[in-house]
């Protein structure tokens, strides 16, 4: 990858912004999380063990999107995950972050359901995917991508979510949307209401 | 539900109908509409082939949603091969001929041959017929309209050409009812040279849906997110599409002259806000929706439909006019003789600036209203200076020697956004299946000027490849459902899976429709590529990639279309623009 020119420019512009306002919003720790996106045949994604707060030029790789070649020395751990929801999607950036409402909710449900009204406007409902290994690990890349042919973002239970889109933006609105509503969520129910209370008029649950 | 899709074979040379069945399977891998209407061409698609000797049919499809209570999904879609560009070509329209067709029980008509008169199509329920058209041929569009009226009702589904495709200008449009137009591509051109001069059809049956219950629950929340989004719910109902006309000027990419320059600063006498406040009598639009982003408006004594962005746009500024007064009647005088606005006001960009150059000389000037309604009229009848206009703009520059003032792709004339402060538009313009269209090359102006679904920057190179892709994977779904590309605006994919497993219980995912998208859109290449219309001919006139802007937003750019290429190639897997094998074989377009 060229990383000289205005072009590359904007679009470490677009990784370090995006990397920057998922680090203060919490949602990712200091060195966790990764970002990509494709391009054509390319899948340009952050270094291992970057600090998505602090990104630049050399933070980010490019590997082929079905071949290895070098970059692949230098990328996330999670790299086969994403090069597989984007060879089977036609999403054009992943977003990949370890926030902790949702995780924590993530542990005993199979979906994730919004309870406040900007939550239902985006998703209906998210799921939880369980595997054995959840970090790097040959299920993600089998079971992700599938799942993310019908939602937009996906919670791996005791580690993380994965959201698609058609830019990084995207993703972002998305991976804090989902943050937000397990946040409400958990504070309605500390606040002593039940699921049942929750759930009443939630048709779309079923949507 | 299963339902396999009836079709309607009429030959207009005997006279013969006959009925077809075209299985659940077959449709659903097309999806319907555009997708249907090119899987149908297919066959016709051959090198030389003259879409003008009747051996093309017209192909018109209604969508699997067409008359089901959709928002803005009320359709459809036809399709034959373009007399402009010699692409395979689909053009849509509201209006309530896709929806009367499926109410009389069928989905599509497949219209081959040569009518030895003028006749009319009609449909009435279990009754296909010809009848005579004389009296017809010659009309306006709003003559025509108003005869066929008087005679079958005003809920019957009428189209019909006008002048312009009798004569066989090569953009000629066919109009839908109150004058929404088929416009892209010389469709109308196609039925004139078939001796149809109109279709009209009524229905009274209903079309059935899967699951009621499911609908209502979709079609709750999609309303939603239509009444909650600026665009479809506050500016496409109160300005209509010349909303536009701020938005483009402001990012630097509303073209004057023939793209010579941009428009810079905030005063234009032209915007979307001056024609609402002093020209606009009622908004109006297509059956069945809820935007209504069309409007009636009235300037001289001449009162009709429009003009959208493009129209005002074509036959305005990019003609050195600044005038609505004079715009208005121009965009309707090109509805009233059938001829598509953008590459009427093209072709007339193109004369002033061989005009201007010593080239060829022109009864027409830049910023000289005067003499545009005669050139109008003199194309639609193919007189004078206006019999070689009617070829379009590559043609008549291309005899003056001097092509590359044409500004098109494929033939066909480019629309008011320029490319060089939204590269994705640029790289949508040259792979536009079609040739040079805003709609079939996937509209990035969504993206890269509106922020739908989010804003992706106008002059970023990298990752358009993708962006194109996908918007054109999208744009081809939604002309195959035959809803309108401004509800998707509003509404994701995943919505649209959701309807229509609700109306025909398809099981089709989010992205099973964009997959289907991709099959459509490559299997449109593949026929271009029979036809002999190759990766050469995705380029775009040298003016965008070899002069930088000089003034506004994006002054100093130019389209970098070789990088933009070889991105979106490689995302597609057509390596050096032709689709792999392997692509082929993964779409089922080998069979
Ligand atoms: S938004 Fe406009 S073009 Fe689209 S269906 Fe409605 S009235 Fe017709």
């Amino acid at each position: 990858m060229n990383k000289e020119g205005e072009s590359f420019k904007r679009l470490i512009e677009e990784f370090s912004r995006v990397g920057r306002v998922l680090f203060t919003g919490g949602l990712n720790n200091s060195h966790s999380g990764n970002l990509s996106v494709r391009l054509g045949d390319r899948v340009v994604i952050t270094r291992r063990g970057a600090m998505l707060g602090e990104l630049s030029a050399d933070d980010l790789v490019d590997v082929g999107l079905i071949e290895d070649d070098s970059g692949i020395a230098l990328a996330s751990t999670e790299v086969k995950v994403h090069r597989a929801v984007f060879a089977a999607t036609s999403h054009l950036a992943i977003v990949h972050t370890h926030p902790r409402t949702a995780t924590a909710l993530s542990m005993g449900r199979d979906f994730l359901v919004p309870v406040d009204d900007e939550g239902r406007y985006y998703f209906k409902r998210i799921p939880v995917l369980a595997v054995r290994a959840s970090i790097g690990s040959d299920d993600l890349e089998r079971e992700l991508p599938a799942m993310l042919k019908d939602y937009p973002i996906v919670m791996v239970r005791g580690h993380g979510a994965f959201a698609v889109g058609g830019n990084l933006e995207e993703g972002l609105q998305i991976t804090h949307a989902l943050e937000w509503s397990c946040d409400i969520l958990l504070r309605c129910l500390a606040l002593g209401m039940t699921e049942e209370d929750l759930m009443d008029d939630r048709t779309h649950g079923e949507w | 539900m299963t339902k396999d899709w009836n079709a309607l074979n009429i030959d207009l040379s005997s006279g013969t109908v006959e009925r077809e069945t075209l299985s659940c399977e077959y449709v659903r891998r097309f999806i319907g509409g555009r997708g249907l209407g090119a899987a149908l061409i297919a066959p016709y698609a051959t090198e030389g082939v003259d879409p003008l000797d009747g051996s093309v049919p017209l192909v018109l499809a209604a969508g699997p949603l067409t008359a089901a209570g959709i928002p803005s999904g009320d359709r459809f879609s036809l399709s034959t091969i373009s007399p402009l560009t010699g692409t395979v070509m689909d053009t849509n329209s509201g209006g309530r001929l896709g929806r009367s067709l499926r109410r009389a029980g069928s989905d599509l008509m497949i219209i081959s041959g040569v009518s030895a008169d003028p006749v009319v199509l009609v449909v009435e329920d279990d009754e296909v017929r010809l009848e005579g058209a004389l009296d017809l041929w010659g009309c306006t569009v709003s003559e025509t309209i108003l005869r066929l009226t008087e005679r079958w009702g005003k809920t019957a589904g009428m189209s019909v050409i006008g002048p312009a495709g009798e004569n066989g200008v090569r953009y000629a449009s066919i109009m839908t009812e109150r004058m929404r137009a088929m416009g892209r591509g010389g469709a109308g051109a196609v039925m004139g040279s078939k001796n149809l001069k109109a279709m009209v059809v009524i229905g009274s049956g209903k079309v059935p849906v899967h699951d009621k219950e499911r609908l209502k629950v979709v079609l709750e929340e999609s309303n939603r997110w239509l009444r909650a989004h600026p665009v479809t719910s506050k500016a496409l109902p109160a300005l209509g599409t010349p909303m536009l006309v701020k938005i483009c000027t402001r990012a630097g990419i509303f073209p004057l002259r023939n793209f010579q320059s941009v428009a810079v600063g905030e005063d234009q006498a032209y915007t979307g806000e001056e024609l609402a406040k002093r020209f606009t009598v009622s908004s109006s639009g297509c059956t069945g929706c809820y935007i209504q982003c069309g409007r009636v408006t009235e300037a001289e004594g001449s009162r009709g439909e429009g003009p959208e962005y493009e129209s005002l746009w074509a036959l305005g500024p990019d003609l050195g006019i600044e005038d609505l007064a004079k715009i208005i009647p121009a965009a309707h005088r090109c509805n009233e003789l059938g001829m598509d606005t953008i590459s009427a006001g093209g072709t007339l960009a193109c004369a002033m600036e061989l005009a201007q150059r010593d080239v060829r000389p022109s009864t027409v000037r830049f910023g000289e209203a005067g003499s545009i309604m005669k050139v109008l009229e003199d194309i639609a009848y193919r007189r004078g200076e206006g019999d070689e206009m009617a070829e379009g703009s590559l043609i008549m520059a291309r005899n003056a020697g001097a092509q590359e003032y044409a500004m098109q792709v494929k033939g066909m004339e480019l629309p008011g956004y320029d490319p060089r402060g939204a590269q994705g538009q640029g790289l949508a313009y040259a792979t536009s299946n079609r040739g040079g269209c805003h709609l079939r090359g996937g509209y990035l102006i969504a993206r890269e000027i509106l922020g739908i679904p989010k804003k992706v920057h106008g002059t970023q190179v990298l990752g358009k490849g993708g962006h194109v892709a996908r918007a054109q994977d999208f744009g081809a779904v939604a002309d195959s459902l035959s809803v309108c590309r401004f509800a998707t605006f509003a509404l994701a994919p995943e919505y649209w899976s959701r309807m229509l497993h609700a109306v025909t219980g398809w099981e089709l995912g989010g992205e099973d429709l964009i997959r289907t998208g991709e099959r459509i859109i490559t299997l449109e290449r593949i026929l271009n590529l029979e036809m002999g219309v190759g990766p050469d001919s995705d380029r775009l006139p040298p003016r965008f990639t070899n002069e930088p802007l000089t003034e506004g937003a994006c002054t100093g750019e130019v389209v970098h279309l070789d990088d933009l290429l070889a991105e979106y190639y490689a995302h597609r897997e057509w390596p050096g623009g032709i689709p792999s094998e392997n692509k082929i074989k993964e779409l089922g377009l080998d069979e």
